[in-house]
């Protein structure tokens, strides 16, 4: 049986996580980080903006501000997503793209199948809900984000423990006027958790065993605890400068 | 400057443009896309600028830029980009 690494659970500052998130993009392709999975939550929680979006047009920056919420823009593309400090799990792989189907769609679901026999775990009939989406009785329970470079694959994502939900929506841009109660109501059909679904959250630990099992059955592989290694420790330190410039930021 | 949004199959496409007479002297385009690999889009930028704004012309580019640099949009089409462009025309 092959073997991936499985990094533990770590809270970092946002612009580290996605630094280290393109280091082992990197070192992976430069054959020096093998197949990783790792869980890891956001201090302060953030905004993380999808490569194409425009921060203007999709973030209120003065909530973000007042509310101490970083933004960030990913390499990745796809949507705005909150990711609430307390409320939120995101996960990470990186993989070779022969370890993954070369059909993008087919690749989506074939990652978000160890989500979805996770969220079975946990007592979740969750489904993949093309493209990138993985639903609870027909509302979002997770969204995935991906990119390939150099013949390696990342994708990423989030998985609802328990988010804020009216913050993100005064987050993620919508006219003040439609945060009435009744906007609120449409955004809990669309939106749903972990805790609203079983009545109780479960523990980060919890989910993230929950769904390392979950790959472990559909990728077939066995993960090993491991650490981030010292090179890509020093490329992720290079990285942060990046992320946190105000020129990537405003990049569109 | 005009500006559109078009909501495609997955995502929504957001665009605004200025033009020179008929023609496209700038343009921008977010949105929540995918597009594989991700610096093809400033290359479709680059090509959409000088091309006139009606739907044949844009069309056509777009299609060329699909075949030639074996671009990936899942769940996206040219004529997607095609109608978020024609509706930020309409303002």
């Amino acid at each position: 049986m092959k073997s991936w690494r499985l990094l533990p659970l770590r809270v970092d500052e946002p612009f580290y996580s996605m630094a280290i998130d393109e280091a082992i993009l990197r070192l992976k392709a430069g054959g020096k980080s093998p197949n990783t999975l790792r869980f890891w939550r956001w201090q302060p929680s953030t905004v993380s903006l999808g490569y194409f979006q425009s921060v203007d047009r999709e973030v209120d920056l003065e909530v973000a501000k007042k509310r101490g919420v970083a933004v960030v823009r990913r390499i990745t593309g796809g949507g705005a997503v909150f990711h609430d400090q307390d409320g939120e799990l995101t996960y990470s792989v990186v993989c070779g793209q022969n370890d993954v189907p070369r059909d993008i769609e087919k690749s989506f679901e074939a990652i978000c199948e160890g989500l979805i026999r996770g969220f079975k775990r946990l007592g979740l009939d969750a489904c993949f809900s093309p493209l990138n989406d993985i639903s609870v009785g027909g509302k979002k329970i997770s969204g995935s984000a991906q990119t390939r470079k150099w013949r390696c694959v990342l994708q990423h994502g989030t998985i609802l423990i328990d988010p804020d939900i009216r913050l993100m929506f005064e987050l993620l841009r919508v006219s003040p006027e439609k945060i009435t109660d009744k906007f609120i109501s449409s955004a809990y059909e669309r939106v749903t958790s972990i805790k609203r679904e079983l009545g109780e959250k479960p523990s980060f630990e919890e989910v993230k065993e929950a769904m390392r099992l979950g790959f472990e059955e559909s990728f077939g592989v066995s993960f090993e605890e491991g650490e981030l290694s010292s090179e890509e420790i020093s490329l992720a330190k290079e990285l942060i400068e990046k992320y946190a410039s105000y020129e990537w930021l405003m990049k569109r | 400057m005009y500006y559109g949004e078009f909501k495609a199959p997955k995502g929504i496409i957001k665009v605004s443009l200025k033009l020179d007479g008929d023609s496209i002297s700038e343009i921008r385009i977010s949105g929540d896309f995918f597009m594989y690999p991700e610096e093809a889009l400033d290359e479709l930028e680059g090509r959409l600028v000088g091309v006139s704004a009606d739907r044949e012309s844009l069309l056509e580019a777009l299609e060329k830029f699909y075949s030639e640099t074996k671009v990936e949009t899942p769940m996206i089409e040219p004529k997607h980009f095609v109608e978020a462009i024609m509706r930020s025309l309409r303002g």
